[in-house]
This record gives C-alpha cells, sequence and structure tokens, in this order.
C-alpha cells in the first residue's frame, strides 16, 4: 500500500487539485474586491440555495455576493476532484476494490449535494 | 454585521494564523475559527462552523496538494476510512442543526478541552524522533479504526473540525501506521469530510459567503507558507501557551452559553 500509481499520473493529480484550489481562491478574491468597490454587497446572510437562474443573472452583473458564492461553491468542489481523480487512476490500475470504496465515499458526498440543491 | 475592508482584513488575517498554525501543528484551524468567529466576531456559532468548515477544505487542499505529501499519503487507506467518516459526518451536521447554539457551544469546549489536554500531554512527552516511516507496513485493527473514523466524521460534521486530532492518532498508534503517513493521508481525508458536512451547512444557510470568503482565501495563504517555513519541531513552550488559549476558549464558551450571550 502506497503511491498510486506511476509517477506522471500522481504528478498530474497534484496539479490538477493544486489549480482546481487556487482557481477558487482567486474567484473568492474577486468576490471580495468587488464587495468593496461596491460598498456593499447586500445582506451578508443571503445565500442562494444553488438556483442556477438567480445565480446566473447576479453573475453576469457582476453582483459580488453571487461571485463570492460560486468561488465559495468551487472550494467546496475541489475534495470531490481528488475522489474522482482517485477513482480514475484506480479504474486504470484496474483496481475494482478501491474503485468501488472511491465510489461509495462519492456516493455519500452526492447525497450531501442532495441536501444542498433541494 | 456591516461590510467593511477592516471586517475581511480581520477575516483574512484570522484564516492565515489558521492556515499557519494547522499546517504547521496538524492541530488548529476549525479550533481556533470557530471560537474566533463566534467570541470576537459575534457570529452565530452554526455559520461559524460553516465557515469553518470550508476552510479545512482551503487547509486541506493547501498543503495537502504538494506532490510530496501526495506520495506519503496512503490512499487507499484513506478512502477506506473515509467510507465511515463521511457518514458520520453527514450525521453530525445534520444533528448539528437540531442542537440550541448553547448546546453546540458547550459540545466545541469539550473538544476543545480534550484538546488542549492532550496538547498539555504532548508537550511533556516531548517530541519523538522516529525512523522514516517509508518502508511497508501493514494496517492493524481496520475496523477499529473504521468505528474511530466515524466518530472523528460525526464530531467533524457537529463542530466544525477537521478531526486530525482523532484520526492522527488512530492510525499511528492503533493501526501501525508510520506517523508521516498518518499526517499526510489526514490531511487528504479532512478535506473530503469537511466536504460532506459543508453541503449540509449550506443547505441551511450556514456558510455566509462573504464572511467564509475572506478566511478560507486567508486560510489558504496560511497553509501555503506554512509549508514553506522551516519546519521546527513546536516547543514545548509554544504547545503550552497553545493549550492555554485554547483552554481559555473553552472556559468562554461555557461562560457564554450559561449566560445567554448567544442570542443577538
Amino acid at each position: 500500500m502506497g503511491s498510486l500509481s506511476g509517477d506522471k499520473g500522481e504528478k498530474a493529480i497534484a496539479l490538477v487539485l493544486r489549480y482546481g484550489a487556487l482557481v477558487s481562491t482567486l474567484i473568492m478574491a474577486l468576490g471580495i474586491g468587488l464587495a468593496l468597490l461596491r460598498g456593499s454587497a447586500g445582506s451578508l446572510a443571503a445565500y442562494h440555495r444553488l438556483r442556477p437562474t438567480l445565480l446566473l443573472s447576479q453573475l453576469m452583473r457582476f453582483d459580488a455576493a453571487a461571485v463570492t458564492e460560486v468561488g465559495v461553491l468551487l472550494l467546496l468542489l475541489t475534495p470531490i476532484v481528488r475522489i474522482v481523480a482517485a477513482v480514475v487512476t484506480f479504474a486504470i490500475e484496474r483496481d475494482t476494490r478501491y474503485v468501488l470504496i472511491s465510489l461509495g465515499v462519492l456516493a455519500v458526498i452526492l447525497l450531501s449535494i442532495g441536501f444542498a440543491v433541494r | 454585521m456591516d461590510v467593511t475592508w477592516l471586517l475581511f482584513l480581520e477575516l483574512l488575517v484570522l484564516g492565515i494564523v489558521a492556515g499557519g498554525v494547522g499546517s504547521l501543528t496538524g492541530i488548529g484551524g476549525g479550533l481556533i475559527i470557530t471560537p474566533v468567529l463566534t467570541l470576537l466576531f459575534g457570529v452565530p456559532i452554526h455559520q461559524a462552523i460553516g465557515t469553518s468548515l470550508c476552510c479545512v477544505i482551503a487547509t486541506s487542499s493547501g498543503a495537502a496538494a504538494s506532490y510530496i505529501e501526495h506520495r506519503l499519503s496512503n490512499i487507499r487507506l484513506g478512502m477506506t476510512l473515509e467510507l465511515a467518516t463521511t457518514v458520520g459526518a453527514v450525521t453530525g451536521s445534520l444533528v448539528a442543526g437540531l442542537l440550541s447554539r448553547e448546546a453546540l457551544a458547550v459540545l466545541f469546549a469539550m473538544l476543545l478541552a480534550y484538546a488542549g489536554a492532550s496538547m498539555v500531554r504532548r508537550s511533556f512527552k516531548g517530541h519523538v524522533a522516529e525512523p522514516e516511516g517509508e518502508g511497508s507496513y501493514t494496517i492493524k485493527r481496520l475496523r477499529l479504526g473504521l468505528a474511530g473514523s466515524g466518530a472523528a466524521g460525526v464530531i467533524s460534521g457537529l463542530l466544525g473540525v477537521g478531526g486530525g486530532v482523532i484520526k492522527v492518532p488512530l492510525m499511528y498508534l492503533a493501526m501501525g501506521v508510520p506517523f508521516k503517513v498518518a499526517t499526510a493521508t489526514s490531511n487528504f481525508m479532512i478535506g473530503v469530510t469537511a466536504a460532506a458536512s459543508a453541503f449540509i451547512y449550506y443547505s441551511r444557510g450556514d456558510v455566509w459567503a462573504l464572511i467564509t470568503a475572506p478566511a478560507a482565501v486567508g486560510v489558504f495563504v496560511g497553509a501555503n507558507l506554512g509549508t514553506h517555513v522551516m519546519r521546527r519541531a513546536p516547543s514545548r513552550w509554544l504547545a503550552m501557551l497553545f493549550s492555554f488559549i485554547v483552554f481559555y476558549f473553552a472556559a468562554m464558551m461555557i461562560w457564554r452559553s450559561l449566560h445567554g450571550g448567544f442570542a443577538r
């Protein structure tokens, strides 16, 4: 039990993960910047419960709260990318057992997301 | 609470400190963020925990994404344990929604006391230097590990902490995993666990994006800075100081919940 697969695969995964987190951080920073520029960002407690249409229209207007929200959501999604990457790597290695285990973890997280989308 | 640049700056600094301490000691992050948000910033505890969970994800992504950590962590073991941890996390998160602010605060204070005590014990025992755990090892007591991970998951979902305080000793002491592998694997796991919880908090409106964003950005910066700083073993005095701070937070949270200080 140790590293997942060949060096190239691992390096690629590590890079993807690092840049994923970086992107979400940049978008969050952008949202904060917008809030500062506009002088106000509406209610602090406002959130969008993943209603795509409303969120999209507010993003078009560069609404500070919406942009920040998207950044936070991307942050929440980065661990999922990690799991998917593991599934793919295990699949390439034909390690059925751990493909199933990883899919199991993914299923629990999707269940959790299910709460958020309702 | 008004949105001002000062507020953002304070949250950013909080994040940097939490991220730095968290990446250097493996403990911190959630343990610091929730009390500070609740006691100093006046954020209700449920929302503070929501923010804290997102910051845990930021810690996990910042430090654990380094290539070396990635190599060291035992992803197979981590995934297996995560089956239990994530289920626990979902459970804990749902239960948290049912608890009052005072109840959650008291539970959090108990966790702080436990963390403080284990830190004091750690500082007295001194830092154990150990051989590089690169060799092969066998995993022992998997069922205990799963049970412990489930419990760690519940605590993570309930109180917004990463769970490293439980997971690292569990893997290192009970399961026969070398210390560095345990730490690296834990770093990988806590992000997954926190994500399972965070979405449920988000669905309750307990993730305030404008509070979370500056803190999370700070944590990302702090965690990355932490891994570049020379890794000196924390001195005994630092660990003692840290545990005093933690005990103080615990006492404050209990005091506040007794005196109705959480009703805004």
